[in-house]
């Protein structure tokens, strides 16, 4: 009984995450959008505890429920539009992209079941520490790059909606 | 008993394949912007349960979702600053009718 507790909690979040993600693509209403957007990040954060990465589940609520959330919000807040008919949210290539998609899509979600566990790995304990020394220790550089990288993109987003008379 | 490897990566591969048609079927930049979110946090999923379940010791997958994060912020914060002058020059997201650069 106590076994079956992991496979029903993957079960639910599975389906909030798929659910909710074409529901993101499918709403007609761009805020419903965005809030089932912010859902789905939550599903994915439980997904992250279900495999015991803990902190990336934490960073997960943190950074995308969170901060890109909040960013994705006040994108719909600035750019108002006026209500147009369902049919029109969608693009004239919709069928093409349907065609190209969907196979390839389910193809590649029954090749995904072919991974197995490898033998060997049990359990393991939380992530906070080995992800602390890669990060720290084998990644510096790379953490160091990506501080630039942030830095860039706050200067170029600031300067990309400055008006020009300020 | 466990959930084994594959459905993890399933579920990422259909979320990422969700994103994939949102960036393709749909009109508005801010959902597409939210499709590509969508297609990087599958990523991140099909990352860290390799990294858990299929990775020897160490958690290199788990560094790689780290820097997808912080490419992702600066992905839609960027994404969303170019969206704001677009729709300043005309005010739409259509992405069908910001076209001006179109010969």
């Amino acid at each position: 009984m106590l076994g079956l507790i992991e496979p029903a909690l993957f079960a639910i979040l599975s389906i909030a995450i798929i659910g909710a993600g074409a529901g993101v693509v499918l709403a007609n209403r761009i805020t419903t959008s965005a809030l089932l957007m912010a859902f789905t990040f939550l599903n994915v954060a439980g997904m992250f505890i279900l495999l015991g990465a803990e902190t990336i589940a934490m960073f997960q609520v943190l950074i995308y429920v969170g901060a890109i959330t909040v960013l994705i919000l006040y994108g719909v807040m600035f750019t108002p539009q006026s209500p147009r008919p369902y049919g029109l949210f969608f693009q004239t290539q919709k069928f093409w992209a349907a065609l190209f998609v969907v196979p390839i899509a389910i193809f590649v979600a029954l090749v995904s079941f072919a991974f197995r566990d490898s033998a060997g790995v049990g359990p393991k304990g939380g992530d906070l520490l080995p992800l602390a020394t890669s990060v720290f220790r084998d990644f510096a550089f790379p953490f160091e790059v990506a501080s630039v990288l942030l830095l860039a993109a706050m200067v170029g987003a600031i300067v990309l909606v400055k008006r020009d008379e300020d | 008993m466990a959930v084994p490897l594959g459905a993890f990566i399933a579920v990422s591969a259909v979320l990422f394949f969700i994103g994939t048609a949102g960036v393709l079927v749909r009109r508005n930049a801010v959902v597409i912007l939210m499709s590509v979110e969508l297609m990087l946090n599958a990523t991140n999923l099909a990352l860290v349960a390799f990294s858990r379940r299929f990775g020897s010791i160490d958690e290199r997958g788990s560094v790689f979702v780290v820097f997808i994060f912080v490419v992702a912020a600066a992905e839609v914060a960027v994404g969303l600053a170019i969206v704001l002058s677009a729709y300043r020059n005309r005010p739409t997201v259509d992405v069908d009718q910001i076209r001006q650069l179109k010969g």
